[in-house]
Parts: structure tokens; C-alpha cells; sequence
């Protein structure tokens, strides 16, 4: 991959809190016109590093560039080329949701005229534009989370930082933010989307990155990691039997259809298991306890992170 | 990709400064203090202690007015820095001079206004001034001590962390300020921005007077209060922000 293909390179970053590790050197490659997925639990570093990416904290060690910029020498030039969709709803609330837009374009220098039209046409494609004109402390969360998201767009920035851009949103608003996103993304912008959601993730993402304790435990596309996996079912069940658990894994290993088995949390078991929702029978009979609260569905990035750490994303 | 949008300061900071005045004004219990705490004292000096009273402390009352302004300078900024909005313009190109300067403007334009409004109120109420009064320094004084309110909210903004916390201790600010400096009392001390310019102004509304020795000399005083308080505000401020 070419220098100039990269939008980010990124070369050992760390990031310490006194004793506490945000990020914990990180290295990365992300080439140009990619949705990236950055997918990690809460306190896993990703906000941290957004925001040595945007310039707003300075790595304790390591470097990146970003669209060929060093974030440490050449923070100008990437803040007029990024924009940037903050975890929290960041919003003038004395302000109509139009003077909020506005004012990031401003701040960029855009002509009036060409502004005022985007303006409208975002808000439009957001199904706002009926609001345009109202304050914005009178909306409710999902809106704000929408003007959030158009605040980082408005000036067509090469690339856009997304941290956590859903985030509190109800299944209908998440849709009109992920079909947003990708309709923007094939304007050739290339987008960074950090989630600990894994569908969020699995949905938007051409690449993933998964990290935890500020270190990247796993990357490649969606598809490759879940093959990771092996092709079988995953079958997560609840045991009373808190000290048996290893020992019920090891049961259960005895099949040959069971790939591998993690015990996640105090009482939940995961196993992954070929035609394991046909086989489930013989899997209650092979682990010799009583299984409560069995679910039997297809693996997703959340058993990626599960097999590697044995917690959930959410723990 | 060659870039056609190039971010021009002066334009930046007219519109952060619109920005921070919209929010200002939209907002009814800012517009509450900002007029009604001085109102306040105009309506009590006239009526409840009768004309003769009034005209004394109206020049003080007039210096009360900007003075309000510490608190609402530094309750400004908390609430860019709690709210994370100083934060997401600073992924943009602007500096952190053009948000500073901006957030210094927007409060000398509702000083300006405030004061005129106070003084308009003052005379409305049947304050005399002496014929040969300066009219010009009776707007100008109050206007210089603006400044140095502005140098103590950015001091105050460094400090604090949310723009409750701002407006709680910006009466530890305000009080001595007001009553150590004479504005509704005697005065207790000499040479704090609020003493000098009562004096000044009485000195002014009150005798006709323009001596050096009152009016001209504790105009100067009255700027090297607000420069020296406006720069030390500027490096706590910048310090207070800087990027780690």
C-alpha cells in the first residue's frame, strides 16, 4: 500500500493517564475511501484515540499522520480537512438547529451560499428541515444525536471521525444515521466509525479494528474475522454450577461437533457448535447439568471479542 | 486534494462573537441579571431613600452594571468547557485566540448596551447631573471598567469547572468588589478598578469636574487594572485549555 492510499498511519500511539493506559501502542493502517470500524468495549481507548487522530490530545508516545499530515507538527492542516462527530451530543442549545450547522461550516471558511443550500439539504435527508428554525434545546435526544452527526459533515471533510455516532438512538433513528453514513462514504470520504456496538460495527464497516485495554487484539473485515470462528452455531446457555464451568466446557468439548467453548461472565457459557441448534439435545446430555436460558443463533463480532478475551463487549 | 475553503480570522471571530450574543440574549434569566440586579438597585436608591440619596450612589449604580459582567464572562466559558463545545470547534480550524477574543467581544457589546440602558434608566428616574458633565465619560468609564470585569471572569473562567460553580463564585468577586469599592457605600478601599472609577464618575455626573488628579489619572489606573487583569485571565485561560 502506497503512502499516499493511506488515510491514517498510525505508529505506536500511546496515550497515559498517570497510571491508567488509555491506548497502549497501537499501530494501524487506514487506507483511503474506507469505513473502518474501531470496535471495542467502554474504556477500551477509542475515544482517546479519535482524539489524538482530531489533534485534541497529544500522544505520550508514537506518532500518527493522518491524510499525510503529522498530527503533532501539522495540526492545522488536518482540522481543515476533518470532521469530527463527538460520543456526546455537542450542540449550542440556544442556538436553532440551522445556526448550530452553520457555524462548523463558518469555522471552515465555506462561501455563504454554498453553506446555507447544504445546510438545508442535510437537514432535509436527516428529516428535519420542518425544525430547522427551532432552537435546539427544545429536541428530543434522537434529533440532537442528528444535528450531532450534520455538524461533522457540513463542510464535506475528507475524512470524518464517528465516535459512537448512534449511541442512545432508537432502532428507527440508528437506520436514518447508518443509511446517512454510507450514503456519504461513497462520496469517497474516508470514514472512521468507533462502536462498541457490534452490529453497528458488522453492518457499516468494510475493515474492523478490535481493541481492549488500549491494545488492538484483532483486525480484517467482518467476514473474516466471524470465519475465525469456524461455521458453526453459537449456543450460549446460563449454569447454577459456577465452579463446574471449565469442567462443562471440557464436556461439551467432548463432542466433535463443538469447535471451542469460553465461560463468559459468572454464570453464561458460549460454545460454538456445527448444526448446533439441531444438536442441542445432545449437547444437554453431553455437559451433565441443567442449561437454563439456552439461545442458539449465528456467531457475530461479539463472539470474535468473546473468544478472544472471554468477556462480552459490554462487561 | 486541493483545498478551496480557506478560514479567514476576522470572519471566524464575527461569527463566534454573533454566536456567543445570540446565546446570550436568548436566554431570560441572563437578560434577568444582567438588567435586573442593577435595575434593582436604581428603583431602591430612588424610592426607598428618596433623591437626594439617589443622586449620590446613582454614579455608583451606573459602575455596578458592567461589573455583573465577571460572572457571566466566566459562566460563558464553563459551559463551552462542560458542555464539550469549546472542544468540538477546537477540531476545526480556528485558534483558541479567535474563541477567547470572540467570547471577550460578545460580552463588551452587552456591556456597551447595559450601560447605556443603565444610564438612560438613571436619568429616567430624575438622577441630576451637574451641566457641565462630560457626557462622554460618564458612557466611557463605566465601559473601562468592563475591562477589568473581563480580566477577573477570565480569571474565574480558569478556574472553575461548570458555569454553576461560575456564577456561585463570582460573588466573591462582585460583593468586595461593590461594597469595598463604594459603589452602594462609603468607600473602604482606595485603588480597586470599582473605587476609582466611583470616585471618577461622582467626580464627573456629581462637580462637572474633569481634574486630573480624579477623573484622568484613575482612568489610567482603571486601564492598567483591566490590561494586567485581562493578561493574566489570558495565560491562566490558555493554560487552563492547552492540549496535553
Amino acid at each position: 500500500m502506497k503512502i499516499l492510499d493511506l488515510a491514517i498511519e498510525i505508529h505506536n500511539l500511546k496515550k497515559y493517564f498517570g497510571d491508567i493506559h488509555a491506548v497502549d501502542g497501537i499501530d494501524l493502517k487506514i487506507p483511503k475511501g474506507s469505513l473502518y470500524g474501531v470496535l471495542g468495549p467502554n474504556g477500551a481507548g477509542k475515544t482517546t484515540t479519535i482524539r489524538m487522530l482530531s489533534t485534541i490530545l497529544h500522544p505520550t508516545e508514537g506518532n500518527a499522520k493522518v491524510l499525510g499530515f503529522d498530527i503533532k507538527k501539522e495540526a492545522g492542516e488536518i482540522k481543515k480537512r476533518i470532521g469530527v462527530c463527538p460520543q456526546e451530543l455537542v450542540l449550542y442549545p440556544r442556538l436553532t438547529a440551522r445556526e448550530n450547522i452553520h457555524l462548523i461550516a463558518q469555522m471552515h471558511g465555506m462561501a455563504k451560499k454554498d453553506y446555507k443550500e447544504r445546510t438545508d439539504d442535510l437537514l432535509g435527508k436527516m428529516n428535519l428541515l420542518d425544525r430547522a428554525s427551532s432552537l435546539v434545546k427544545g429536541f428530543s435526544g434522537g434529533m440532537k444525536r442528528r444535528i450531532n452527526v450534520l455538524m461533522a459533515v457540513v463542510h464535506e471533510p475528507e475524512l470524518l471521525f464517528f465516535d459512537e455516532p448512534t449511541a442512545g438512538l432508537d432502532p428507527q433513528s440508528r437506520r436514518v444515521v447508518w443509511d446517512f453514513i454510507r450514503d456519504f462514504q461513497e462520496k469517497e470520504c474516508t470514514i472512521i466509525l468507533t462502536t462498541h456496538s457490534m452490529e453497528e460495527a458488522d453492518d457499516l464497516s468494510d475493515e474492523l479494528v478490535i481493541i481492549d485495554y488500549g491494545k488492538i487484539i484483532t483486525k480484517g473485515t467482518p467476514e473474516e474475522l466471524k470465519g475465525k470462528l469456524g461455521e458453526g452455531d453459537i449456543l450460549e446457555f446460563k449454569v447454577k454450577e459456577i465452579d463446574l464451568r471449565d469442567e462443562i466446557i471440557e464436556r461439551a468439548k467432548t463432542l466433535d461437533f463443538v469447535k471451542w467453548g469460553k465461560s463468559v461472565g459468572k454464570h453464561r457459557i458460549v460454545l460454538n457448535a456445527l448444526d448446533g441448534l439441531r444438536r442441542v439435545s445432545e449437547i444437554m446430555d453431553a455437559v451433565k447439568v441443567k442449561m437454563e436460558d439456552i439461545s442458539v443463533r449465528q456467531n457475530t463480532l461479539e463472539d470474535v471479542f468473546i473468544d478472544i478475551t472471554g468477556r462480552r463487549l459490554r462487561d | 486534494m486541493e483545498r478551496k475553503m480557506e478560514p479567514k480570522i476576522i470572519q471566524q471571530l464575527w461569527y463566534l462573537t454573533l454566536k456567543n450574543f445570540k446565546s446570550m440574549i436568548r436566554e431570560v434569566s441572563q437578560l434577568v441579571w444582567i438588567f435586573g440586579y442593577p435595575l434593582v438597585f436604581i428603583l431602591l436608591f430612588r424610592f426607598g431613600y428618596g433623591l437626594e440619596v439617589y443622586n449620590i450612589f446613582a454614579p455608583g449604580v451606573i459602575i455596578l452594571a458592567p461589573i455583573v459582567l465577571i460572572s457571566q464572562l466566566a459562566g460563558h466559558f464553563a459551559e463551552e468547557k462542560e458542555s464539550g463545545t469549546l472542544q468540538r470547534l477546537i477540531t476545526t480550524p480556528v485558534s483558541r485566540s479567535s474563541i477567547l477574543l470572540s467570547g471577550l467581544f460578545s460580552q463588551l457589546i452587552v456591556a456597551a448596551i447595559q450601560i447605556v440602558v443603565m444610564i438612560l434608566l438613571t436619568l429616567a428616574f430624575g438622577v441630576s447631573i451637574h451641566p457641565n458633565a462630560n457626557i462622554f465619560l460618564i458612557f466611557f468609564i463605566p465601559f473601562l471598567v468592563a475591562f477589568t470585569s473581563l480580566g477577573f471572569g477570565l480569571i474565574l473562567a480558569s478556574v472553575v469547572r461548570t458555569a454553576s460553580s461560575a456564577g456561585g463564585l463570582a460573588w466573591f468577586i462582585i460583593l468586595p468588589l461593590q461594597f469595598l469599592g463604594g459603589l452602594l457605600t462609603a468607600p473602604l478601599v482606595g485603588y480597586i478598578p470599582t473605587s476609582l472609577a466611583a470616585d471618577a464618575m461622582r467626580a464627573v455626573m456629581i462637580d462637572g469636574s474633569l481634574a486630573f488628579n480624579v477623573v484622568g489619572l484613575n482612568m489610567i489606573l482603571i486601564v492598567i487594572w483591566g490590561v494586567g487583569l485581562i493578561l493574566l485571565g489570558i495565560i491562566l485561560f490558555q493554560r487552563k485549555t492547552a492540549i496535553l
